[in-house]
């Protein structure tokens, strides 16, 4: 489904991402574990073409996507929904909705489908449909988040720090819905700093530091991995 | 008391013409970032065209309206294109620079092929009605109904089309909007041509009051400056409300005070709020 090859991005001269290989096969729920400032925003925004890689290719289900456009890569099924949810914030929750689904727009029935099960998932949104954005709490913000990436159906998803600043109990919610979606057969890839929670509905993950990723496995040998509990679980 | 309902007419005929050729300015301000000094050269531009289709091939005053839209939304899309869009990673002041350059030349390629003289646009009707002791001349009239019936419109259009609806995401949340699909290049290239068909139909309107020559955009591009910076950049009520606020002063003003100072009432007025409420009227950017 993704393919990196030794993918680099710099901001001036700063390398972010140094040397990326990475492969998700359609269909897996990978974790990208990392700290403050590894380089897992710069990862998503690479692949979502907002910014361009300095060297290596990227290829999405087979094609060469490497320099392609966000609203190209958008319509070829790749998703973010990004930290800090950048939502649309005087506009509806319907209209961020709506609007995530922007590239669907020649077929509004279609359209009108995703937005069906988005709100019977999402139901609080239902609720709150003609709500500016930016009037909803945290959480409520970023199901506006997760459900306006969904809008855009993706083939694969990606999620960066959907728990970043929620309550616990809402972030077991989005940790939920995010397996749900996952189960339903969107391939994710989720960056996150919550390891233990992220890793329960993961079957792999890769830990990336300062740019490079150094540890990769399935979810078993992650969780007895002494390295990546000391440092992402805290135990 | 009639003096006064006659003199609210004027300002309101100035402040429909201020409000438009805003309206293309905060637009592309909020959604671009760049202060389009050449806007007032587009809205010259406008005039001209419309001068040439009415005037001297001799189609009706409305063909020429169109005309004057159509050509000038293409010309904006233009500068958008071919000057705006390369420099969109240079440093800000490359952009201003480049505007004022553009106004340079617009201005001296009309006066290539029509000199410097000052020309009339036939209105489409002389008629002037009379009520309740006022006068009203049609064109005033036609002013006053097209420039809020064009407001309304972009207003639907923007609250209530996916396609309108990109130009204001974009300018909520740039990289939110690059995430959803949206194009940069047709939202940017959109909202110059909106820019620009907005200009020409205000210079369209106001030609036949006011005459037709290469140096008209100056004072209307100074005073929608002052309109959107009181309005807040970037705001659309701003526009609309800055305009009829600066059309009612300088109509006004001009009458109760002296013709003579009807151009610095605007920028006293400016200075007077902006001294009260230093971000403008309404909040920054586009809603
Ligand atoms: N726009 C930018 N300009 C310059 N440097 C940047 C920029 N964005 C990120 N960086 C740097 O790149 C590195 C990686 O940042 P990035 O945002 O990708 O980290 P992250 O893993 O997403 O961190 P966090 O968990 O805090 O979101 C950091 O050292 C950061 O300082
Ligand atoms: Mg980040």
């Amino acid at each position: 489904m993704l393919k990196l090859e030794r993918v680099d991005a710099c901001y001036g001269s700063f390398k972010a991402l140094d040397a990326i290989d990475m492969t998700i096969e359609a269909g897996e729920l990978v974790v990208l574990l990392g700290a403050n400032g590894a380089g897992k925003t710069t990862l998503f925004n690479t692949v979502s073409g907002l910014h361009r890689p300095s060297a290596g290719r990227i290829n999405v289900a087979g094609r060469d996507v490497t320099g392609a456009k966000p609203s190209a890569l958008v319509a070829s099924g790749v998703v973010q929904c990004p930290e800090g949810r950048k939502l649309f914030p005087d506009m509806s929750v319907m209209k961020n909705l709506w609007l995530g689904g922007y590239v669907h727009r020649g077929d509004k029935r279609a359209m009108q489908k995703t937005l069906d099960d988005i709100l019977a998932m999402f139901p609080i949104l239902a609720e709150k449909k003609n709500e500016a954005a930016g009037s909803l709490s945290g959480g409520q913000q970023q199901m506006v988040a997760i459900g306006r990436a969904l809008m855009g159906r993706p083939k694969l998803l990606l999620l960066d720090e959907p728990s970043l600043g929620l309550a616990p109990l809402i972030v077991k919610q989005v940790f939920e819905t995010v397996a749900e979606i996952n189960a339903a057969g969107t391939t994710v890839l989720l960056a996150e700093q919550n390891a233990y929670a992220a890793l329960k509905i993961a079957s792999r993950a890769y830990v990336i530091e300062n740019g490079r990723l150094t540890i990769e496995g399935d979810r078993e040998s992650m969780l007895g991995n002494e390295a990546v509990r000391k440092a992402y679980i805290g135990a | 008391m009639e003096a006064l309902l006659q003199q609210l007419l004027n300002g309101l005929t100035l402040g429909s013409i201020y409000g438009l050729v805003a309206l293309g300015l905060t637009l592309v301000y909020g959604i671009l970032h760049v202060p389009n000094f050449a806007h007032g050269a587009l809205y010259m531009v406008g005039a001209y065209v419309a001068y040439y289709v009415a005037g001297e091939l001799g189609a009706s005053y409305w063909l020429a309206m169109i005309a004057a839209a159509v050509i000038v939304a293409g010309l904006a899309v233009a500068c958008e294109r071919l000057v705006f869009h390369p420099l969109r990673n240079a440093p800000p002041i490359h952009d201003k620079i480049a505007a004022i350059g553009l106004l340079l030349f617009f201005e001296a390629v009309v006066q290539m092929y029509w000199g410097a003289d000052f020309r009339r646009l036939e209105a489409p009707s002389n008629t002037i009605f009379h009520f309740a002791g006022l006068t009203l001349p049609a064109q005033r009239m036609l002013i006053i109904v097209a420039a809020f019936s064009l407001m309304g419109g972009l207003h639907l259009y923007l609250k209530k089309t996916l396609a309108g609806s990109t130009i204001i995401a974009m300018a909520q949340n740039r990289e939110g909007a690059f995430l959803v699909g949206i194009n940069a290049n047709r939202v940017a290239m959109m909202t110059f041509a909106i820019s620009g068909a907005l200009a020409a139909v205000a210079s369209t309107l106001f030609a036949p009051i006011n005459l037709v020559y290469p140096a008209m955009g100056h004072l209307v591009l100074l005073k929608a400056f002052v309109i959107i910076i009181l309005g807040g950049m970037g705001s659309i009520p701003g526009a609309i409300v800055g305009g009829l606020i600066i059309g009612f002063a300088e109509a006004l003003g001009g009458f109760y005070i002296s013709g003579d100072y009807k151009d610095v009432i605007a920028f006293a007025l400016l200075v007077a709020i902006l001294s009260i409420k230093p971000t403008g009227l309404f909040s920054q950017g586009v809603r």
